[in-house]
C-alpha cells in the first residue's frame, strides 16, 4: 500500500531524512519510533503534503501512484489521513460545520454523494460517544478551549468518520495522562482492519503497549536504523535509544 | 417671513471659521496620514446638498426636516453643540439640508432606517431622551463627494444600536460621528465597509456619565481599488465606563483599510475599563493595511487593553483543513469568513446580522483576489 524508497527529505535547504526506506501492507500497523529530532514529525509531515517538507531524492508509492504529486486534500480523499501531533485551533469554525465540511469534500472528490447536514451529524454521534465527544465539544469551535486529550480524542474521531486506509498517527501519545492513552488507544484499535495500514510515530514504547504494532522501526538522525517485531519496544525501552542507535552506526 | 434664526446662524458661522483655521485635511496632517483627502477632492463641487431619506417612523420617534425653519426646542438645544473636526465644520456651516430625530422616552424599542444618498453636505441630529432606544439602520450611498456630519445624543439609561451599511462605491465619502452618551447610556455602533475611493467613517465618542458603554464593531471587505478609514476616538470622560472595539479588514489586491483607534482615559475617570482589537488579513499582493490604536491615560486605576495584528492566513491551519480533504480555495475561503464573523457576531439582532453578512459574502470575491 505504502512504499517509500531511499527518500530524502529538506527543510528550508537542510536535509532531515537521509535514504528512508519502508513498506506497508493493508492490515499491517507499523510503528516509527525514534529519539527527538530524528525526522519523525517530517516523515508524518511529508506524506501528508505540508508545504516546505522538499523531496530531494527518492519516491513515495501509494497504492502505485506517486503520493508527493498530489496535493494535501487529494490525499485526504484518496485515504490518507495523519492524526496530529498538535491539532490546529480555528476560532470561528464550529466542529460539527469542519467535519462535515471535511467529510462531503473528500466524498466530493471520490465522486462520492454529499451527505446532508443530518446525515452527517447522525454519522458523528455514533462515532463520538465511544471517544467521549461530547455534543457540547462539536458545537464549540475546532479545537479552540479544548485539553490535549479532547483535541486528540478528536483526531480519533475524524480517523474514524474519515475511515482512511493510510491512518498516521503523529505522537498521538503526547500529552495525555494513561486513561486518556487508554481511551485514544482503543478508540485506533477499533478501527484496525484488513484494508487499513497505520502508521503510529512515538517516541515513547507506552503508546505500543496499548496499539500492538506488527512491526517496528527505529528512526535515527533520518534513516531506520534497526527493525524488529513488537518485542523490539521493550528493548529499547530497556536500554534506550542510545544502545540501538550506536550498535547500528 | 420667519424671523432668522439667530442661533442657528451664529453656530455656523463658528463653525464656518473653525473650517477656515483648519482648512481641508491632507496627509501630512498626522490622523489623515492615511487618506489623503485634499487630493482625493480636487475640483469637487463642495456646495452640493447630499440627499437623504428616513423610512417609516416607529412610534415615539419624531422627525425634523433641518431644511425648515423654525426648530423646535431639542433641536435648538442639541444642533451643532457637539464637538467638530475640521469637516464636521465645514458640513455644519455649508450644509442646509438634514433631519434631526427624537426618540422619547418609555417607548418600545424600534427600529428606523436612513439614507444618505448623492453628492454634497448633509447634517444629522439624533436625540434619545432619557430611558428611550432605537436601533438606527444607515446606510450611505453618497456619490461624487460628500460630507456627512452626525450628532447622537445618547440620554441617561438610552439605547442606541447604530449600523452603518457602506456599500463599495468609487465615491469619495466622509462622516463624521460626534455621539455623547449619559450615564448608564450605550451606543453600539456596527459597521460595514466595502471601500470607496476614499471613504473616512470618523467616530468622536464622549462617554459622559457613570456606566456610560460605547460597543464597536467592523468590518471592511476591500477589492482593488478600494480604501476604507475608520477612526475613532473614545473619551473616558468619567470613571466607571466602558468600550469595546473589534475591527476586522480583508485587503485584496491594491486596496487599504486603516484603523485609526485613540482611548482617552481623563483624569478622575478611574474604574474604566476600554478593550480595542484590530486585525487585518493582506489578501492582496498591493493590499495595505494601517492599524493605529493610542491610549492616553490620565487616570490611575483603568483597564485598557489593545491589540493590532496584520498578516496572512495562518499557513499551519490552512494545511490543517487542506489535510482533512478541503480543498485550498475552500479552505482560505472558511478561516477568512471565520476572521469576518466574529465582528459580525457582535450584531445582536439576527435579522440585521444577515444583512451584513450578506454585504460580506458579496464584498469577498473580490477581497480574496491577490
Amino acid at each position: 500500500m505504502l512504499e517509500i524508497k531511499d527518500l530524502h527529505v529538506a527543510v528550508d535547504g537542510k536535509e532531515i531524512l537521509k535514504g528512508l526506506s519502508l513498506s506497508i501492507e493493508p492490515g499491517q500497523v507499523h510503528a516509527i519510533m525514534g529519539p527527538n529530532g530524528s525526522g519523525k514529525s517530517t516523515l508524518s509531515y511529508v506524506l501528508a503534503g505540508r508545504a516546505g517538507y522538499d523531496i530531494t531524492s527518492g519516491s513515495i508509492t501509494y497504492n502505485g501512484e506517486d503520493l508527493a504529486a498530489l496535493a494535501p486534500e487529494e490525499r485526504a480523499a484518496q485515504g490518507v489521513f495523519l492524526a496530529m501531533q498538535y491539532p490546529v485551533e480555528i476560532p470561528g469554525v464550529t466542529t460539527l460545520t469542519f467535519l462535515k465540511t471535511a467529510l462531503n469534500a473528500q466524498r466530493r472528490a471520490r465522486g462520492e454523494k454529499e451527505l446532508d447536514a443530518m446525515s452527517v451529524l447522525k454519522l458523528v454521534r455514533g462515532k463520538a460517544a465511544n471517544l467521549r465527544v461530547t455534543e457540547e465539544m462539536l458545537k464549540r469551535a475546532l479545537n479552540v478551549g479544548f485539553s490535549g486529550g479532547e483535541k486528540k480524542r478528536l483526531e480519533i474521531l475524524q480517523m474514524a468518520l474519515f475511515e482512511p486506509r493510510l491512518a498516521i498517527l503523529d505522537e498521538t501519545d503526547s500529552g495525555l495522562d494513561i486513561d486518556a492513552l487508554k481511551l485514544v488507544a482503543e478508540g485506533v484499535n477499533t478501527l484496525r482492519s484488513p484494508e487499513r495500514a497505520m502508521l503510529v510515530i512515538t517516541h515513547y514504547q507506552r503508546l505500543l503497549d496499548y496499539i500492538v504494532p506488527d512491526r517496528i522501526h527505529v528512526l535515527a538522525k533520518g534513516k531506520i536504523v534497526a527493525e524488529g517485531g513488537k518485542e523490539l519496544a521493550h528493548e529499547l525501552e530497556a536500554k534506550g535509544y542510545e544502545h540501538i542507535v550506536g550498535k547500528a552506526a | 417671513m420667519n424671523a432668522p434664526a439667530t442661533w442657528l446662524d451664529e453656530r455656523r458661522a463658528e463653525a464656518a471659521n473653525r473650517f477656515a483655521a483648519l482648512g481641508v485635511p491632507h496627509r501630512r496632517i498626522e490622523d489623515w496620514k492615511y487618506s489623503d483627502l485634499k487630493t482625493a477632492i480636487e475640483g469637487a463641487n463642495d456646495d452640493a446638498a447630499a440627499s437623504w431619506s428616513v423610512g417609516t417612523l416607529p412610534e415615539g420617534v419624531e422627525l425634523f426636516d433641518l431644511s425648515h425653519a423654525n426648530a423646535p426646542a431639542w433641536v435648538q438645544k442639541h444642533f451643532g453643540t457637539l464637538p467638530q473636526n475640521a469637516m464636521a465644520s465645514a458640513s455644519f456651516a455649508h450644509a442646509r439640508t438634514g433631519f434631526a430625530l427624537r426618540v422619547s422616552r418609555d417607548k418600545a424599542p424600534g427600529s428606523l432606517a436612513v439614507d444618505f444618498a448623492a453628492a454634497g453636505s448633509a447634517r444629522a441630529l439624533i436625540v434619545l431622551e432619557e430611558d428611550a432606544s432605537l436601533t438606527l439602520c444607515e446606510t450611505n450611498k453618497a456619490s461624487g463627494f460628500s460630507n456627512l456630519g452626525v450628532e447622537i445624543v445618547i440620554g441617561a439609561n438610552a439605547q442606541l444600536t447604530h449600523i452603518r451599511h457602506a456599500p463599495r462605491t468609487d465615491a469619495v465619502q466622509v462622516e463624521e460621528y460626534a455621539v455623547r452618551v449619559a450615564r448608564d447610556g450605550t451606543y453600539r455602533a456596527h459597521l460595514f465597509n466595502g471601500g470607496a475611493k476614499l471613504s473616512r467613517a470618523e467616530f468622536q465618542i464622549a462617554l459622559a456619565g457613570e456606566n456610560a458603554q460605547a460597543h464597536l464593531s467592523g468590518v471592511s471587505v476591500l477589492g482593488n481599488g478600494a480604501h476604507a478609514d475608520v477612526t475613532t476616538h473614545v473619551i473616558h470622560a468619567v470613571g466607571h465606563t466602558q468600550s469595546t472595539q473589534l475591527f476586522k479588514k480583508v485587503a485584496g489586491g491594491k486596496s487599504r483599510g486603516v484603523y485609526q483607534g485613540r482611548i482617552t482615559v481623563e483624569q478622575g475617570a478611574d474604574k474604566s475599563d476600554s478593550r480595542q482589537t484590530a486585525k487585518a488579513l493582506l489578501m492582496g499582493t498591493r493590499a495595505e493595511a494601517d492599524l493605529k490604536p493610542e491610549l492616553e491615560i490620565f487616570a490611575d486605576d483603568v483597564k485598557c487593553a489593545h491589540g493590532a495584528a496584520v498578516g496572512d492566513l495562518d499557513p499551519n491551519s490552512l494545511f490543517y483543513l487542506r489535510a482533512r480533504g478541503i480543498p485550498e480555495a475552500e479552505a482560505r475561503n472558511m478561516l477568512v469568513r471565520a476572521f469576518l464573523e466574529e465582528a459580525v457576531d457582535e450584531i445582536a439582532d439576527e435579522t440585521i446580522r444577515a444583512t451584513i453578512w450578506e454585504a460580506v459574502e458579496d464584498a469577498l470575491p473580490k477581497a480574496m483576489q491577490p
